[in-house]
């Protein structure tokens, strides 16, 4: 469903030139869940951002359901953000005006569909939070504000799902259960990659992918063995 | 859920903001508004000003003088024509000024009909004793429309036939004092009331009706001159003086034109002058306007990352910060409004000293429209810079 091939990512130039990402390629199946690791720094954001059409890579291919991501331009990215990427973020990223309900909405306001409170309500029960629905997000925690992402995430129906270090802001329980909502949504079938530094995420992933400066130095795969690629 | 509905429910939690953003367009507003309003009270004072010139058209019997000559040898002047104008050609002069006014008012409806001043008089001489007078016969309703800076000195103005009023000058030439009864001609006539000093030749006459003085002097239907007072910006009065040339017989009509052009000029000066302090002040708002809305983008930069992570496109943000500019241009239009008519009533009476100064409905559409364009001229630019916020850039900026 998704590759990456070759892709690299440079900022800057001369002495202040820094390479983010390196010859990086991975390959993601329709029901992945794939993890990636590595220290701060190593480029786990960065390789995020490009796969989900926020940044371009300097070197390489994207490519999306046979669409290439890395040269698409901006009316394709605003198709591919409202069908087939959905995005999770560590700071939650609500709308702070609007309701839990409202947010989980706003994917659907942008599509210009106006029907689907009932299914933006469904999804928040799916995430356990349909006492929540009328709540701003300043009046709920960090788990129940990343529930409402999620939510918001699941209400366009995307092929992938894109989580940039959903639990980085919560104590131990939380973000627990966060990756238990995440483990199930792998389950149901969403096809998931998400940056983490959380090694109980890893366990459950079905391939697993190691970052450091810029370069995969370590994959595993579902069956769970392991091979250093340098 | 609609993006105005969102656009709404963030204009309520960011009120702070949003209301800095509508005091700019309101002081804005506010200004125009209040010049507007001066003007429009200034306007009627001047008007008011203006009537109490008098006069703007004089119609006068067409008469001729030729000079007679023989040789080298001068044999005077010979006066061709009548010296007075029949009192029926009177009512076709008001007919035809009328006519000419409301024509250029745009008045078709005879229920709101401007009717001018249209004033006649007989002027004719006597003596009282061995004091050589004018007597002027008028209509006395017309006359003190067009005299309006007539005052009553002492007693009250002439009501019945044989009464009258008589100047300043002659009175105390005459020894008249109200209630005095003299004879003019013949006819007895009792002296209502004295005028206050004018300065001008209606201090040396004695006004009466006019019908009693063709009486009198034996003019029956007969006027020496008519006194039109047509006054409004738009009035024709040199178009009124040809057509009355044109139309009426044995008159000669003259347009007092000094007070026609300078009745005009004075106009446009004052809007000419109103309009270019309305778009200086317009200008600053504008700025003012702009800085906020900046600053909204940039409080904002996450809000549209999220917004364009979750599929917004470009021109929904546009729409976004237009929809905003629309609230803030709403809001701005009424309190520009109402503020700017306050400001109208507490300063106006200063600068046009002692106007009445009364609100006008129809600037506060003026206002409304005024403010929604500056608050939407000003958010352009932010706005356009709005929709080229990178989505990876706003989440790394915290």
């Amino acid at each position: 469903m998704l590759e990456v091939k070759g892709v690299s990512k440079v900022y800057g130039e001369g002495t202040a030139r820094v390479v983010a990402l390196d010859d990086v390629s991975l390959s993601v199946g329709r029901g992945d869940f794939v993890a990636v690791m590595g220290p701060s720094g190593s480029g786990k954001s960065t390789l995020l951002n490009i796969i989900g059409g926020l940044d371009y890579p300097s070197a390489g291919e994207v490519v999306l359901d046979g669409q290439r991501i890395d040269e698409a331009d901006e009316n394709a990215l605003v198709d591919i953000r409202r069908g087939s990427i959905a995005y999770v973020f560590q700071q939650y990223h609500l709308l702070p005006s609007l309701t839990a309900l409202e947010n989980v909405l706003l994917p659907l306001l942008f599509r210009g569909v106006e029907s689907g409170t009932n299914k933006a309500l469904d999804l928040l029960t799916r995430v356990g939070l349909e006492k929540r629905a009328e709540h701003k997000p300043g009046q709920l925690s960090g788990g129940e504000q990343q529930r409402v992402a999620i939510a918001r995430a699941l209400v366009g129906n995307p092929s992938l799902i894109l989580a940039d270090e959903p639990t980085g802001n919560m104590d131990q329980k939380t973000g627990m259960e966060i990756l238990d909502l995440f483990r199930q949504l792998h389950r149901e079938g969403h096809s998931i990659i998400m940056v983490t530094h959380n090694p109980e995420t890893a366990k459950h992933a079905g391939q697993l992918i190691v970052l450091e400066d810029g370069r995969i130095v370590s994959r595993i795969d579902q069956r769970g063995d392991k091979r250093n690629e340098d | 859920m609609r993006l105005h509905h969102l656009v709404a429910k963030d204009v309520m939690r960011r009120r702070r903001r949003v209301s800095y953003a509508v005091l700019g367009v309101v002081i804005g507003t506010m200004t125009v508004i209040s010049i507007l309003t001066i003007g429009h009270a200034g306007e009627s004072k001047i008007y008011a000003q203006l009537e109490d010139y008098g006069a703007n058209l004089i119609v006068i019997p067409a008469i001729s003088q030729i000079d007679l000559a023989l040789g080298g040898l001068d044999l005077g002047a010979l006066t061709v024509g009548d010296n007075y104008i029949p009192a029926a050609k009177v009512s076709q002069v008001r007919q035809i000024t009328d006519d000419m006014v409301n024509e250029a008012l745009g008045i078709e409806d005879e229920r709101y009909r401007y009717s001018s001043s249209v004033a006649p008089k007989l002027y004719a001489n006597t003596r009282v004793g061995d004091v050589s007078i004018v007597v002027v016969g008028i209509d006395p309703e017309e006359e003190m429309r067009i005299k309006t800076w007539w005052r009553i000195q002492e007693g009250r103005y002439l009501e019945e036939s044989d009464q009258g009023v008589a100047g300043a000058w002659v009175a105390e030439l005459l020894e008249l004092s109200a209630g005095d009864r003299i004879v003019l001609n013949g006819v007895d006539i009792t002296i209502t009331g004295i005028l206050r000093e004018t300065g001008s030749n209606d201090d040396y006459q004695i006004f009466i009706p006019i019908g009693t003085a063709q009486r009198a002097f034996d003019k029956e239907g007969l006027v020496s001159v008519v006194d039109v007072r047509a006054l409004c910006t738009a009035c024709p009065v040199e178009d009124i003086a040809d057509e009355i040339n044109m139309m009426v017989a044995g008159v000669r009509a003259v347009a007092v034109k000094q007070i026609a052009m300078t009745e005009m000029g004075m106009m446009e000066r004052v809007n000419r002058f109103m309009l270019a302090l309305a778009g200086i002040t317009l200008a600053i708002g504008l700025f003012g306007v702009v800085n906020t809305m900046i600053t909204s983008v940039h409080e904002r930069v996450r809000d549209i990352g999220v917004m364009r992570a979750v599929g917004a496109s470009r021109s929904q943000i546009l729409r976004v910060f237009i929809y905003e500019a629309i609230i803030v241009g709403v809001l701005g239009g009424i309190f520009g409004y109402v503020a700017g008519t306050l400001l109208a009533y507490g300063i106006g009476p200063i600068i046009f000293g002692g106007t009445a100064i009364t609100h006008v409905p129809r600037y506060f559409g003026l206002s409304l429209i005024l403010a929604i364009a500056v608050a939407v001229a000003a958010t352009l630019y932010p706005a356009f810079r709005a929709t080229r916020v990178k989505v990876a850039d706003s989440f790394r900026s915290l």
